[in-house]
């Protein structure tokens, strides 16, 4: 078998669990095969449907023991539809993990602001995870989290553990809201008004559609936060993971071998070009 | 590099050059004219190779002669090195994965043009211990390069650097000087080849005929640009509205990337069989193709500047950033074979002019 990037195997490997997030979002928990490094917050797998095709996922969950990662995925597409028929013990196929994920350590000794939107909150969640297992290291943790419609607020049960992890604020909003919906209403970005903290003590991680990042970012610029501490997950179209399909540049970065998080002053020329 | 340094010999011994090839058991490769056109393809024996016909290339124009100096036309050694459409593996229903076997056939290419092995120099940066069909291919490759006397209508290679004289990376490089071949070797392998011809080292009168030669080619191979300034003048104009004014006539057809000898882009399909296993096919992609940076919730190049501006942007600024060479070698194919006979000459010269006439 061949051992260069651009072979493209997959391994085969199994779903130990699938959990219902939304109406067309679930996440799916798979058994590493064996071998394969344990994936890093922020980093991504290819997973690919036997006779359908293969997409990137962002890992949304690590356990490390059991060797089993969560991948959390909504039915947009012909292979994320291709999701909804699979079930517990279908067999999938995995490549990587890929890609460079959140600068974790560099939160170390300081405050962290999570910011997602829509299925952004999935690669954000293992730092979430990170955060509350080491509680020490960092100082406060803000998670602002903003969703379409209530009914599309992902991992729901949850939301009180995020709550009960010490020095922790969390703030959700909804640009739609229902009859029932007590909570904020409006953009993501508008809750970054909410958060009084000294910029430079504070790392800021964004994971989102691009728009809702330019926003999120002018604001933060805004408010004194510097490009060395401000990280984008960035998404882009990529059908091979390892820098060679083309697919995913962003001016001259593969975004999957060289990112997908990126620190904001690194890509800062390219970043707020329009369709670059 | 020549490691024999210049000698004169006949044209009409290149056929040896060509029957020691296929005796070695090389499949030599060259252009030979099918339908009208300059296709490079298999050579069965050395007439069969285009030799006394002409390409006359302009923007959106190609047409064959009979007379005259071949260049090139559509293909280029990409398709050979990385073909178009290339099953990558077979996953059966037991989730087996069958991995076709590395090509193990000798190629030759046999009077491709130095903008074409500058393609391969570059497809080099990108491939070379990357895909393994190329690397395997790329090892075992004899080329046999014909420097270019005659540029055509839609060259730069001497704004690139490319060409019409091929500098190194060649076994065999020859000039046609109407019945002498001025002939140096670049490898072992090509000095061995070149033992085998009646050659002398050149002479001094020879030597300034092939030289004479070589710069009149050079002046009609350039663009109205130097190559120097413009990937920094690109990038600072990275927001110029010009794009939007050049791809008015784009149809988004992506026969520019099809054709150029560099775009390595891919997409990776699969095909399912009724015995319940899939193939999954690898296959040229472009990014003037509408769904090349498409996502399932979004588009990231939505509109045709953008994407041509992409195709400008990563040969002349990204490649550099990404591979440390140009992405273009200036062979004009884009040009020739783009149906509303867009010129990235013209294009990069209105960029760099902001829109000024």
């Amino acid at each position: 078998m061949s051992s260069l990037p651009a072979s493209l195997i997959p391994m085969k490997t199994v779903i130990v669990d699938i959990k219902n997030e939304t109406q067309n979002v679930r996440t799916y928990y798979i058994k590493l095969p064996d071998g394969v490094e344990i994936p890093k917050p922020g980093q991504f797998d290819m997973i690919y449907i036997h006779g359908v095709g293969e997409v990137p996922i962002s890992v949304s969950d690590i356990d490390c023991e059991a060797r089993v990662v969560a991948h959390t995925v909504r039915f947009v597409g012909s292979v994320t539809k291709a999701f909804s028929i699979l079930e517990k013990d279908s067999l999938i196929g995995f490549r990587g993990p890929y890609g460079i994920g959140w600068p974790i350590d560099l939160a170390i000794g300081k405050n962290l602001i999570l910011i997602a939107g829509g299925i952004g909150l999935p690669p954000l969640r293992p730092v979430i995870r990170e955060v509350a297992r080491n509680r020490a290291m960092y100082k406060k943790l803000f998670i602002l989290y903003g969703a379409k419609t209530p009914d599309d607020l992902i991992y729901r049960y949850e939301y009180r553990d995020y709550e009960s992890i010490p020095d922790t604020e969390l703030y959700i909003t909804v640009d739609n809201p229902n009859n029932d919906w007590k909570g904020r209403v409006g953009v993501v970005t508008d809750l970054i008004s909410l958060i009084n903290i000294d910029p430079s003590e504070t790392l800021v991680f964004i994971c989102g559609p691009e728009i809702m990042m330019k926003f999120a970012v002018k604001e933060l610029l805004k408010r004194g936060f510097k490009g060395n501490k401000i990280f984008l997950s960035l998404e882009r179209r990529m059908k091979c993971g390892v820098g060679l399909c083309g697919h995913c540049q962003m001016g001259p970065y593969f975004v999957c071998r060289h990112g997908p998080v990126f620190p904001l002053w690194f890509i800062s020329r390219y970043f707020w070009v329009d369709q670059i | 590099m020549s490691i024999s340094g210049l000698y004169v010999g006949k044209v009409k011994e290149l056929p040896i050059l060509f029957s020691e090839l296929k005796n070695l058991g090389y499949k030599v490769i060259g252009y030979k004219v099918i339908d009208n056109v300059l296709r490079l393809d298999s050579i069965d024996s050395f007439e069969e190779l285009a030799f006394d016909v002409e390409d006359i290339q302009s923007p959106g124009r190609y047409i064959l002669s009979q007379g005259g100096f071949p260049r090139h036309g559509p293909d280029s050694p990409k398709k050979f090195l990385y073909p178009s459409k290339l099953v990558l593996f077979e996953i059966l229903s037991d989730w087996n994965v069958v991995v076709p076997p590395s090509p193990d056939s000798k190629i030759a290419l046999f009077g491709i043009k130095p903008c074409d092995l500058s393609a391969i120099k570059v497809l080099d940066k990108v491939l070379l211990n990357v895909d393994e069909y190329y690397t395997a291919l790329r090892k075992n490759l004899v080329v046999v390069v014909e420097n270019c006397i005659e540029p055509g209508g839609t060259c730069f290679c001497s704004t690139m650097g490319t060409g019409p004289r091929a500098r190194d990376s060649f076994d065999i490089a020859y000039t046609r000087l109407c019945d002498k071949l001025a002939i140096e070797a670049g490898s072992s392998f090509g000095l061995k080849l070149l033992n085998l011809l009646e050659v002398e080292p050149i002479d001094d009168a020879t030597y300034r005929e092939f030289e004479a030669t070589m710069n009149r080619s050079a002046e009609k191979a350039r663009a109205l640009f130097t190559i120097d300034n413009i990937p920094e003048t690109l990038e600072l104009n990275i927001e110029s509205q010009i794009y939007k004014d050049i791809t008015e006539k784009c149809l988004g057809c992506a026969n520019c990337n099809m054709v150029c000898p560099t775009c390595f882009c891919f997409d990776v399909i699969d095909i399912p069989k009724i015995d319940g296993s899939a193939e999954r096919i690898r296959v040229w992609d472009g990014c003037l193709s509408y769904t090349y940076a498409q996502v399932a919730g979004g588009h990231f190049r939505r509109d045709l500047w953008a994407r041509y501006r992409h195709f400008v942007l990563h040969k002349f600024v990204y490649w550099i950033k990404q591979f440390g060479t140009y992405g273009c070698v200036g062979c004009g194919r884009c040009i020739t074979w783009c149906p509303t006979g867009i010129d990235l000459r013209e294009s990069i010269v209105k960029i760099i002019r902001g829109g000024k006439k």
